[in-house]
């Protein structure tokens, strides 16, 4: 009895003890790297450094293998050269997944058989010698469309031998999501994964202020960029943009857009200038931002009228001219 | 009306070479196709002519000169024009070729005076290789010729800097976006031995001028000239001070001129230090050219270039966490961002069109007689510096 007293009452005061010791304070961490043909930074706070660069180094490499056009080796090449296609692997699958519920949601305006014509457009890894004529937009609109392709279990097939899928206007967003899923598997909560331009952002800074997210100016000039346009405090979720101010090519004096019309076949023209989309994930905001840009204005409000778990910041031209922006309900902290 | 009293007072035969000389210059400008002459068949003298051979809107090659026949044989190969070519093994007599309205001078070093001085004489167009002139003296005296010659057009050449990669950078430094610089530091080496292969032992001096002090300022005037000049150019400024130091190092095969240079400039405007250098042992940084401020550094090939912000500024960003945007095109690991989205095509390209233009215009080129001397005086007080082993200093009568 009285053993048990003397060790209930030690249990009691390593209990009493263990709440004075205060906890390790938080630190920040800060990760720089470079992965899908374009930086990843990844700011965290823990008590430890708990991610290392080599641990999402490597993390993003596996995504890259599977959906980086830039690689000759990767699956996505593999089934870009196959007649019929071929057997994918997770992340392909889930990107696949998406596109194709957010073409059917977009009524078909974002479209990732779309490569062909990006690479016809002077967008692709190849340049051509010059712009196609419209007998030429004609036959390359032969192998775009998203019925083209479909998926049976973890084989990707496609209709036409000449159907190409470029995956690059969602695969950040998804690679943002992949470093989340990655610190909050090692019980980190408060950091913001960023890859090129888009973000994972999730908890808040040690002293309890939430996180400060600055939105690019629309000035194209990355030697020496001009003052943040916007900054935001959108709290836990991905914040991507889509924009034809950075990658334009220009002809006949007129500039030409990066995003293609997957109906028309040409590259998109209307008043949009830059697109930033708040959602809960990164697949999802990078999946739609790339459409808000081809649906223009109007259509893109209709469609995110109502909607609380997707919004939009949207930098536009006027038809005088003049440089405007708005925002719609879901789009969280801005003020 | 001018041109109607100059000729009542100089008589027929100076009238009639004015009104020719201004129907090439009037002609060229209504799209008129600039007849040329190369003189000078080596390896830059058939660079040259490739490029122009590719402009047949613009130029056509009418005459070729060389003091070895072989190279001759090798220019005229070059012709699948139709029309032939005028062959000249002295220079002299091209001269008098009412068919050439323009040359184009490709010799060894030391001939460049001689032959520039006879190509304005003879009242043509000059586009003259880099550097401007073998020595000092002659540099003051070709500026003084063609400042009295203001109807025919002068370009030397220093072609890199007519891409419009080098205009962007000349444009990044005057807004500021490197902030204050302090160092040059430019390379151009090799690991080889810079010599050309002789047919015959008797023609050694000739095909290898390169190697003796006779006819060439080495690896300072045949290289690094082009880096020097973009220097003065992008700042409007000349180095104050030479200091230089180098040998015969690698190749002890009976050369005169260094193998292995390092020239150190001081520029007392800018507060600047250029560091300039070239070795035939190495060629791991080959073309090497990077211009370092307080905000960040420019690293250029010749043909593409990139920006490195200073780390600490982009560290210092505590005003926001993260920063969303459309996908920056970046080219490699180190954070650096491309200058100019594509590379740029061979600098002569750009700079004999530029020359065609001036010759339609009549205006200045940008590599013209007054930096093309600038760049010339500094060759060659570097190396009076490499090889006299003194500081050596601009002075005042230089700047024309």
């Amino acid at each position: 009895m009285k053993t048990w007293c003397i060790a209930l009452t030690g249990t009691f005061c390593s209990i009493i003890l263990l709440a004075f010791i205060p906890p390790r304070p938080l630190q920040k961490f800060h990760i720089q790297g470079y992965s899908q043909g374009t930086t990843y930074q990844v700011t965290y706070y823990a008590a430890d450094s708990v991610v290392s660069q080599k641990q999402t180094d490597s993390l993003l490499n596996r995504l890259d293998k599977s959906v980086n056009l830039y690689q000759a080796n990767s699956l996505i090449c593999k089934f870009n050269a196959s007649p019929k296609g071929i057997m994918i692997d997770g992340h392909f699958r889930i990107l696949v997944k998406k596109a194709l519920e957010i073409n059917h949601a977009t009524g078909g305006l974002v479209d990732v058989t779309v490569k062909p014509l990006v690479d016809a457009w002077g967008f692709g890894v190849k340049k051509p010698a010059h712009f196609p004529d419209s007998a030429r937009v004609k036959t390359i609109l032969k192998n775009i469309g998203s019925d083209k392709i479909w998926l049976q279990g973890s084989f990707l097939h496609k209709k036409l031998p000449g159907v190409q899928i470029d995956l690059n206007g969602i695969a950040q967003g998804y690679a943002a999501d992949l470093l989340s899923n990655f610190l909050q598997r090692k019980h980190v909560y408060n950091y913001v994964a960023e890859i090129g331009g888009e973000l994972r952002i999730h908890g808040r800074k040690p002293n309890g202020k939430p996180f400060k997210i600055g939105i690019e100016a629309i000035d194209d000039n990355d030697i020496n960029p001009g003052p943040l346009r916007k900054v935001i405090t959108p709290g836990d979720g991905a914040i991507t943009t889509s924009g034809n101010y950075r990658k334009h090519l220009e002809a006949g004096g007129r500039q030409i857009s990066h995003i293609m019309d997957p109906k028309t076949g040409y590259p998109t023209q209307n008043e949009m200038i830059s697109v930033t989309v708040w959602a809960r994930d990164g697949i999802t905001a990078d999946g739609y931002d790339n459409g808000f840009i081809a649906m223009g204005l109007k259509r893109t409000l209709r469609f995110l009228q109502k909607r609380t778990d997707i919004g939009a910041y949207i930098i536009y031209q006027k038809p005088n001219g003049a440089v405007a922006d708005t925002v719609t309900a879901g789009f969280k902290g801005y003020k | 009306m001018e041109r109607r009293i100059f000729i009542k007072n100089t008589g027929m035969i100076a009238g009639g070479l004015l009104i020719n000389k201004t129907q090439n210059i009037f002609g060229a400008s209504a799209g008129a196709i600039v007849r040329i002459a190369v003189v000078g068949c080596g390896d830059r003298g058939k660079g040259v002519m490739s490029v122009i051979l590719k402009s047949p809107d613009k130029f056509k090659i009418t005459a070729v000169c060389d003091v070895l026949d072989f190279r001759l044989t090798e220019a005229n190969k070059m012709n699948k024009t139709g029309d032939t070519w005028k062959n000249y093994t002295d220079y002299h007599k091209l001269m008098d070729d009412k068919n050439v309205d323009a040359v184009v001078v490709a010799v060894p070093l030391n001939m460049h005076y001689p032959v520039a001085v006879e190509v304005l004489k003879a009242d043509k167009h000059l586009y003259l290789e880099k550097t401007m002139t073998y020595n000092i003296e002659q540099a003051l005296d070709l500026v003084k010729m063609v400042k009295a010659r203001p109807k025919q057009v002068v370009q030397v050449g220093h072609q890199y800097r007519y891409s419009p990669l080098y205009y962007r950078v000349k444009e990044m430094i005057a807004k500021g976006y490197l902030g204050k610089i302090s160092q040059v530091d430019c390379r151009w080496d090799r690991n080889a031995n810079w010599r050309r292969p002789v047919p015959s032992p008797g023609l050694e001096r000739q095909i290898n001028w390169r190697m003796y002090k006779e006819y060439s300022g080495g690896l300072v005037a045949e290289l690094l000239s082009h880096q020097i000049d973009f220097i003065n150019w992008a700042f409007d400024t000349h180095p104050e001070e030479f200091m230089a130091t180098g040998g015969i190092d690698v190749f002890k095969d009976g050369r005169e001129t260094y193998d292995n240079v390092q020239v150190l400039l001081r520029y007392p405007e800018q507060g600047m230090i250029g560091n300039f250098g070239a070795t035939c042992g190495n060629s791991r940084d080959g073309y090497l050219f990077k211009i370092k401020g307080t905000k960040g550094t420019v690293s250029l090939l010749t043909d593409q270039g990139m920006f490195y912000p200073e780390k600490d500024l982009l560290k210092g960003n505590d005003v926001v966490d993260g920063v969303t945007g459309a996908t920056r095109i970046v080219w490699n690991k180190e954070g650096g961002s491309p200058i100019l989205p594509e590379p740029t095509k061979d600098g002569t390209w750009y700079a004999l069109n530029d020359f065609y233009d001036k010759i339609g215009s009549g205006k200045l080129p940008d590599s013209n007689i007054y930096t093309g001397a600038k760049t010339a005086i500094c060759v060659s007080l570097a190396n009076q510096a490499l090889y006299g082993k003194q500081i050596t200093n601009w002075k005042k009568e230089y700047s024309v």
